[in-house]
């Protein structure tokens, strides 16, 4: 055990003294965190608010028709109504991007109405995010005017219409009330729940990845590693010296990178207080601590793996190149946890990295079952386990250690 | 002492190494069936060219490297059956080792002494005359990056020796250093049989050989060819030279 200390002493120093890895432990996550965390809120804000306040170029084709909803139209903030065009340029308009709407009344749209039928309007567009936001505009004219028409037809039979004691309710048999349970904890939570294991998981390997190339390959191509095996230290303490300041490295990058996630989100002052405040009370310590130890066992994953890996290299640009293509390895199953669709259930549970990152964003929401958590963590710990002994064994093969050297 | 006793080594060969070397079954002897034996106090050398299976005994040696039949006793111990106890006992430089550059001389004499389990007083005398002898002392806590080669030399020695090894193993120990840089290192191989240490070293440069031999083996293809003493190396010669003499023991053609 104390040749063990020794070890991880000596590595735990020139790990730290070494400025590749603080740049990629500490720097880079900070850097990249506010930065992404600043570019999504100013982005995002700006976005909405172009789209509320941008002039529609609004065609309206109505042959005489709904001569009504003209005046409801133009109520509405920014619009600029483009008259007389032809009906069949509209399409091309429209997606040439000359014209943002198209609001086309059918040709007997008046008599339908008169004969108490339903009038057909067709509102023409391209679907973005943008225009979604913008829509809401044109859709308030076509309400006040429904609305409109709805009232006249009631005054038209005015007289049965007191008599049957009628009201506009009458044209509204269903009243729908959404009754949303779910808390603001919760929605936020399953929305940006699945970055914040993006943020810990990617941080966790690349702090890991350049200890784990130093302190295996490095020590290979400075040719120290035979002044090591030489030295009384036994493999198994030498792995484990290693092993052990390799995690750290990617837990401490993790930390690092969901504390600076902390401080963005605080600085960033001017979002709406019922988020800000939810955004905070998710970065609370009972689900980061437990987001925390599902890291754990993924890390020490990281760590066996990426060392195995180092120590097979012969060099420190061989590992380099070998471990570069494994970041999009562990992307991938993150970006999957990032899709809507797809929860946390005894299948999932089980697949590493993916498991992580579906379990943080129910921690976050605080809807986490107990038998699926348990089942993640027997998942993550069975992989920890098995990598470490993998990794144990790895470093006693003679055509590992000396290959290339 | 080191006892060696009918060492062999076999490696298999990955697919590239055997289409390199053509007519090569899966596996080859790096070192097949050598004996010899190092004495306390004498400095054996092992010369041979490169690849001759040098590098390979001395590893087996330091108990990196298990042997595929034969056996090796270091100071007593079994190579394979006590390798810790082996490496208490030894200390081991080859010529392309470097030093951990993030880390000071101190750091570094201090981690291996550690890993030794070196008491503390016994360490802290120890390195004072070491420091002293080869002049560490005024760079002793820079970085090793910032030093010359010849200063991270004399920290490699000091490394190397600082438990106080019984046995000493020198794999090509001059290898890419100046003329200045390599004169420690006889230095040192001097001063360790002096202290009664038991000292082996490989090299292929004639110059060493007749500096520093007591005994002497000729290795070559994994076989030794000739094992004695160097005065009987010295007798026996048939060419002119010690080169011309090495050359024509290993077929070559001069």
């Amino acid at each position: 055990m104390k040749k063990v200390f020794v070890i991880l002493k000596k590595e735990l120093i020139d790990t730290l003294r070494d400025r590749r890895t603080i740049m990629m432990m500490v720097i880079l996550p900070v850097l990249l965190i506010f930065v992404m965390v600043n570019i999504t809120i100013t982005l995002g804000r700006s976005q909405a608010r172009k789209a509320e306040e941008k002039e529609l170029k609004v065609a309206l084709i109505a042959k005489g028709n709904a001569e009504a909803f003209q005046s409801f139209l133009v109520k509405q903030k920014n619009i600029a109504l483009k008259e007389n065009l032809e009906a069949d340029k509209i399409d091309d308009l429209i997606r040439e991007e000359e014209l943002d709407f198209a609001v086309v009344f059918e040709e007997n749209f008046d008599r339908k109405v008169k004969e108490r039928k339903s009038g057909d309007v067709k509102v023409y567009f391209k679907a973005s995010r943008e225009n979604n936001i913008a829509k809401k505009r044109i859709n308030n004219a076509l309400k006040e005017y429904n609305e409109d028409l709805l009232t006249l037809r009631l005054k038209e039979i005015n007289d049965r219409y007191e008599e049957l004691q009628l009201d506009r309710s009458f044209g509204e048999p269903l009243t729908i009330d959404e009754m949303d349970l779910s808390t603001t904890k919760e929605r936020i939570g399953e929305v940006i729940g699945g970055f914040i294991p993006y943020f810990f998981v990617i941080f966790c390997f690349l702090g890991a990845m350049y200890p784990a190339i130093d302190l295996a390959a490095g020590e290979k191509e400075r040719a120290t590693i035979e002044t090591l095996l030489s030295s009384p230290a036994s493999r198994l303490q030498i792995v484990t010296g290693k092993f052990l300041v390799v995690t750290f490295a990617g837990l401490f990058s993790a930390v690092i990178s969901i504390l600076a996630l902390y401080l963005a989100v605080k600085q960033a002052t001017d979002l709406p207080p019922q988020v800000l405040d939810a955004l905070v009370r998710i970065i609370e310590f009972k689900s980061i601590g437990l987001v925390f130890s599902l890291l754990i066992p993924l890390c020490v994953f990281f760590a066996a793996a990426l060392l195995s890996l180092s120590i097979f290299a012969r060099s420190f640009k061989e590992a380099q190149s070998i471990m570069t293509p494994l970041n999009i390895l562990v992307i991938i199953p993150v970006l999957i946890g990032l899709f809507p669709g797809i929860k946390l259930n005894a299948t999932t549970a089980l697949i590493p990295v993916l498991n992580v990152s579906l379990a943080t964003k129910e921690i976050i929401s605080g809807t986490i079952k107990t038998g699926l958590l348990l089942e993640v963590y027997f998942s993550l710990f069975a992989l920890a386990a098995l990598s470490l002994l993998f990794c144990s064994w790895w470093f006693n093969r003679e055509e590992v250690i000396f290959r290339g050297i | 002492m080191i006892i060696v006793e009918q060492l062999s080594k076999r490696f298999k060969l990955t697919r590239k190494q055997k289409q390199e070397l053509e007519d090569a079954g899966d596996t080859i002897m790096a070192v097949s069936d050598i004996s010899f034996t190092c004495q306390p106090g004498r400095v054996f050398t092992l010369l041979g060219p490169n690849g001759a299976g040098k590098t390979t005994t001395l590893r087996m040696l330091a108990t990196m490297l298990k042997p595929t039949s034969g056996t090796i006793k270091i100071a007593g111990f079994d190579t394979v059956k006590e390798p810790q106890a082996v490496r208490r006992k030894i200390g081991f430089l080859t010529g392309s080792t470097a030093l951990y550059a993030r880390l000071s001389p101190n750091e570094i004499v201090k981690y291996y002494a550690d890993l030794h389990g070196m008491e503390k007083e016994k360490f802290e005398k120890r390195k004072k005359e070491l420091f002293n002898l080869l002049g560490i002392d005024e760079f002793a806590n820079r970085r090793i990056a910032k030093l010359s080669s010849g200063m991270k030399q004399k920290v490699s020695i000091a490394r190397t020796i600082i438990h106080d090894p019984e046995v000493v193993i020198f794999d090509e120990p001059t290898v890419g250093l100046d003329v200045i840089t390599a004169r420690n290192i006889i230095q040192l191989i001097r001063s360790c049989r002096e202290e009664g240490k038991t000292v082996i070293f490989s090299t292929h440069i004639m110059g060493e050989v007749s500096l520093l031999s007591d005994d002497l083996a000729v290795i070559h293809k994994g076989k030794l060819l000739f094992n004695d003493t160097y005065e009987t190396f010295l007798q026996q010669m048939e060419s002119r030279s010690i080169e011309d003499e090495f050359i024509r023991i290993v077929g070559g053609d001069a």
